[in-house]
């Protein structure tokens, strides 16, 4: 498939996308709603059979992003699906992981720091905060302030000695 | 100087902390210790426990997760202990200054069980072996 087909390809899911952005020659952004995004990676994982690379999540102050990138090794082009999360209070959007295992850590990551909910993911636990980490404090949201620094006294009969 | 300080400098054995490090202090660590610096054979080795240890090495800022471990870990060394600071991110906390996750630098958390430890600076990002093997080599030599 060269880039003419996958660019004809790509607009079987135009119906389930805002735009298609074409920056730069091999560079191309699919923007789509959340509710949307499952089947779109479905369609380019399964019947495009583009590679995924990595997810990226991005507070955009009025709306979340997930950013799925897949690379479509025939031709280089980097293919990004960019799904816009509108509910900041209950921010959610469909998992990917039960036909993509490959994103299972990457979404656990993102619930993590933006507090963003993947329903369908097999084991949503804690992955990468410290786990005395206070739950629902999301780090990496523009507006969470850091929280306390770790409470611990240390043990004064446990004084260093010589 | 005391027989304690004595033994000490004679033949510092080491123990290898990361508390939130890249690996890139760590590969310099482990470089130390193959064929072309060598360093075993002025006696520094590199241990499995900080109970054998004589000096700590420790990189990476220290995060939230690190902080009770290193704590822990400095506790378990028989004092006296020298704690070598490797690294940009140990020495000052480097670019991750103000992260959510950082709660070093390693010295102030030191310092805060043991106000009279003896903590030794190197830093570069990552310092090359050399770096740390004349770090270490003036620390004990002003001891």
């Amino acid at each position: 498939m060269n880039k003419q087909e996958l660019n004809n390809k790509l607009t079987q899911v135009k119906d389930k996308l805002i735009a298609i952005e074409q920056k730069v020659d091999n560079r191309i952004y699919l923007l789509c709603e959340a509710q949307n995004a499952y089947d779109v990676n479905k369609f380019l994982f399964e019947d495009v059979s583009a590679r995924f690379v990595i997810a990226t999540g991005i507070d955009d102050e009025d709306c979340f992003e997930v950013l799925y990138h897949y690379s479509y090794d025939r031709t280089g082009c980097v293919i990004t699906i960019k799904a816009f999360i509108r509910d900041r209070q209950q921010p959610k959007i469909q998992s990917i992981a039960p036909f993509l295992p490959g994103a299972e850590w990457i979404e656990r990551e993102i619930h993590d720091l933006f507090g963003i909910d993947f329903p369908g993911h097999p084991d949503m636990r804690r992955l990468i905060l410290a786990d005395d980490w206070p739950d629902g404090v999301y780090p990496l949201r523009k507006d969470t302030s850091r929280p306390k620094p770790v409470v611990s006294v240390p043990d004064s009969s446990r004084e260093v000695k010589e | 100087m005391n027989w304690k300080m004595w033994a000490l400098k004679k033949s510092p054995w080491v123990f290898h902390v990361n508390t939130g490090a890249c690996n890139n202090c760590d590969i310099e660590i482990v470089n130390c210790l193959t064929p072309k610096f060598d360093v075993e054979r002025l006696g520094i080795k590199l241990v499995g426990s900080p109970r054998h240890a004589d000096a700590l090495l420790v990189t990476g800022v220290v995060t939230r997760q690190a902080l009770p471990r290193l704590r822990e870990v400095y506790l378990q060394t028989p004092k006296p202990c020298v704690v070598f600071v490797i690294g940009a991110c140990a020495c000052g906390t480097g670019i991750f200054r103000n992260g959510y996750h950082v709660e070093g630098p390693v010295d102030k958390v030191i310092k805060e069980i043991d106000p009279q430890a003896i903590i030794a600076y190197v830093p570069g990002c990552p310092p090359k072996p050399e770096a740390i093997i004349s770090g270490v080599v003036q620390a004990l030599s002003i001891l």
